[in-house]
């Protein structure tokens, strides 16, 4: 019983949940409005992401009479309770170590592109080519940057397992680095940060790879035929997948607490993590949107090929040799 | 059609696009197979309302044709006139209406780059070069009193001078213009996402250029140096010492390029008119009756050779006004430039035409 109200709580509350959304809902807001600074723009305030949901939330929602309806409304709530499953079992560095047995890379991978197929399911459902497009745009985009990640995922585990064999468990995999400092200080794993940190503008589809949806070529694709509440889940779902990204590579490079112990320690461990958060948040996201424009699908796909899965399966390979 | 291929509607409302048209595209995985052009959806009837308007009014009215080019087309409907009744512009008139056409050749140019930099999704060089445009705005509101129409020509010469308060204004607005102006060519000369997007797409050749009869710029970053500046010259363009641009690689890139490269030689051609500038009248009082009798004007608008042809039957409103647009020339030439591209590329292809609907369908 007490197992079912626990992972309740954290599918609800913290660190899915409540916690997630305001989370994402700040990262969103500094996001676009340190971009409208590096733009010379004034910007819109740090709230406004939350003014954009109550708008949407008080709009019809318009169905298109050629769209799957049943899919079409069921898409945007897959990918948003998808996303908070996965923000559920994201453990965070001297606060929370995760609900027991959950924290797992290989679950991972199956939560991560729970999102991208809610926005798949979207795009088909909605009976537009636009959607269409988005639709085959997403996937082919999944594929390049799911490689960097799985490569990624086995270089850190191969590391972390050392001659024991793998380690698969997020909470080992924070252990290890709270004996052994962080990941991202290691220089095997140099290249497989680098690779992790290429990876969340693929999978946030910013910058280079606002591709998907992006809206001088696609009208933003999937979410071309969406309107009212329906839009706003799909913007929520997409805030809480960051949340989700940005502390799945804290927690894989970075997750050292601040200080040690509970109380107030706590809190500040918590105020550690989310400015971690924001930190890869201004790298991967933020700056890298602000100077880089929109490659094609082709070029986009060619750079996870070329570049990133490579750096991933250099470390992979060195983690090997080292064991 | 086999089931591989599917519509793609492209228009007439389209982010991607400025103004209404209809692309019906038939796209194959991400790749066009065909295209086909609609328009007619921003007709105003402005050819059969200049005719019931005097020629005075039709001043008023071909300003209004479009905002980008909105000192090419009152300017050459006067040149029309002027062409028909026999008028001689001051000619320091002559000097003003160059300035106008340069400065709005400027932020014209300006404006199409910039929108390039969004499509391909560089928001922050979109911002940059609007940016830069507006130092170019504040020049024209400064000077003129108006950020988008200047309301500068008039039949027989220009409506306001350029004296010694708003002189130096202008000329230091192009200082202060020239440097970003070349920081920004270097940008979208070297930077690696730009030429990654835009290098060897839209390909026109040469030869279809000449088949196409394009102009402007499209003609000139294809190898065709057409320039009615040069092949035709009117107001005062003899006396200017500037260059006409050319490329030979008629893809988007080099179109871009070539209007950043234009805007500086906009830039050397406003300050010689400001050095050169002679004293005189700006205007001539007394305009004669327009006689019965038909003329033509045409000039170099900031995307192309802008054509009108004018037929008066003595009384004061003309027979027949008619005008020749560059995107008219131009949009043919997006069957050959958009063939098996990329859906990606449409808007980045049609962009580099610098299409202006408004003036086409007028």
């Amino acid at each position: 019983m007490t197992d079912i109200l626990e992972a309740a709580f954290a599918i609800l509350i913290f660190p899915g949940g409540l916690f997630a959304l305001a989370l994402g809902l700040f990262l969103k807001g500094t996001d676009r409005k340190v971009l409208a600074r590096l733009q010379r723009r004034v910007g819109p305030p740090l709230y406004q992401p939350v003014l954009d949901i109550i708008k949407l939330m008080t709009k019809e929602t318009l169905i298109p009479s050629t769209a799957n309806e049943v899919a079409f409304r069921l898409a945007p709530v897959l990918g948003l309770t998808g996303v908070l499953v996965t923000a559920a079992v994201m453990p965070i560095g001297g606060v929370w170590s995760g609900v027991n047995g959950l924290g797992d890379l290989l679950i991972l991978l199956y939560l991560l592109p729970i999102p991208a197929m809610g926005l798949m399911l979207a795009g088909g459902a909605s009976s537009s080519p636009y959607g269409a497009l988005g639709f085959s745009r997403e996937m082919c985009l999944m594929f390049a940057y799911e490689m960097p990640l799985i490569a990624s995922f086995l270089a850190v585990a191969v590391r972390v397992g050392g001659a024991t064999g793998s380690l698969l468990s997020l909470p080992a995999i924070m252990d290890y680095q709270f004996q052994h400092g962080p990941l991202l200080f290691d220089p095997v794993m140099l290249p497989a940060a680098l690779a992790l940190i290429l990876f969340i503008p693929g999978t946030m589809g910013s910058g280079l790879f606002d591709i998907p949806e992006a809206e001088p070529e696609v009208i933003e694709g999937p979410l071309l035929e969406y309107s009212g509440p329906l839009l706003a889940v799909f913007h929520l779902m997409s805030v809480v997948k960051l949340v989700v990204v940005l502390e799945l590579a804290v927690a894989l490079l970075c997750p050292n607490p601040l200080v040690a112990g509970g109380g107030a320690g706590v809190l500040a461990n918590l105020a550690w993590h989310i400015c971690k958060c924001l930190v890869l948040l201004m790298v991967s996201v933020t700056c890298f949107r602000a100077a880089t424009g929109r490659l094609r699908l082709d070029q986009g796909f060619s750079f996870f090929v070329k570049y990133t899965s490579p750096l991933a399966l250099v470390s992979l390979g060195l983690a090997f040799m080292l064991r | 059609m086999t089931s591989t291929t599917y519509t793609l509607p492209v228009g007439p409302l389209h982010v991607a696009l400025e103004e209404p048209m209809y692309f019906d595209i038939q796209v194959e995985g991400e790749t066009v197979r065909s295209v086909e052009l609609a328009a007619g959806h921003v007709h105003r009837g402005m050819e059969a309302l200049a005719m019931q308007r005097n020629y005075f009014q039709n001043v008023t009215l071909t300003e209004r044709v479009c905002s980008l080019c909105s000192n090419s087309h009152p300017c050459t409907y006067c040149m029309a006139v002027e062409n028909l009744s026999g008028i001689l512009v001051p000619q320091r008139a002559q000097y003003l209406r160059v300035i106008a056409d340069e400065v709005k050749r400027i932020a014209s140019h300006l404006f199409n780059v910039g929108i390039m930099a969004h499509l391909t999704g560089f928001d922050s060089l979109f911002m940059h070069a609007m940016e830069i445009r507006e130092i170019m705005q504040d020049a024209k509101e400064g000077v003129y009193g108006n950020r988008m129409n200047l309301g500068q020509c008039i039949i027989s010469g220009c409506r306001r001078d350029i004296d010694d308060s708003t002189g130096p204004f202008l000329l230091g607005q192009l200082e202060l213009l020239k440097p970003q102006l070349d920081e920004l060519y270097g940008v979208f000369e070297r930077d690696p996402l730009i030429r990654t997007r835009t290098r060897g797409i839209g390909l026109l050749s040469f030869e279809a250029a000449k088949r196409h009869a394009v102009v402007g710029p499209v003609a000139r970053a294809s190898g065709v140096a057409y320039d009615v500046r040069r092949k035709a010259p009117y107001a005062v363009y003899p006396d200017l010492d500037f260059e006409v641009q050319t490329d030979t690689k008629g893809d988007v890139h080099s179109r871009a390029l070539l209007r950043l490269r234009e805007a500086v030689e906009s830039v050397k051609i406003i300050k010689q008119c400001l050095r050169q500038m002679p004293e005189g009248p700006i205007n001539i009082k007394a305009i004669p009756p327009i006689p019965p009798g038909e003329a033509v004007a045409r000039s170099e608008a900031p995307r192309g050779e802008l054509f009108y042809y004018l037929r008066s039957d003595g009384k004061d409103t003309p027979q027949r006004l008619k005008w020749r647009v560059p995107t008219y020339m131009n949009w043919e030439a997006l069957q050959d430039m958009l063939a098996n591209c990329q859906v990606a590329d449409i808007a980045l292809i049609v962009n580099s035409i610098d299409p202006c609907i408004s003036c086409t369908e007028r």
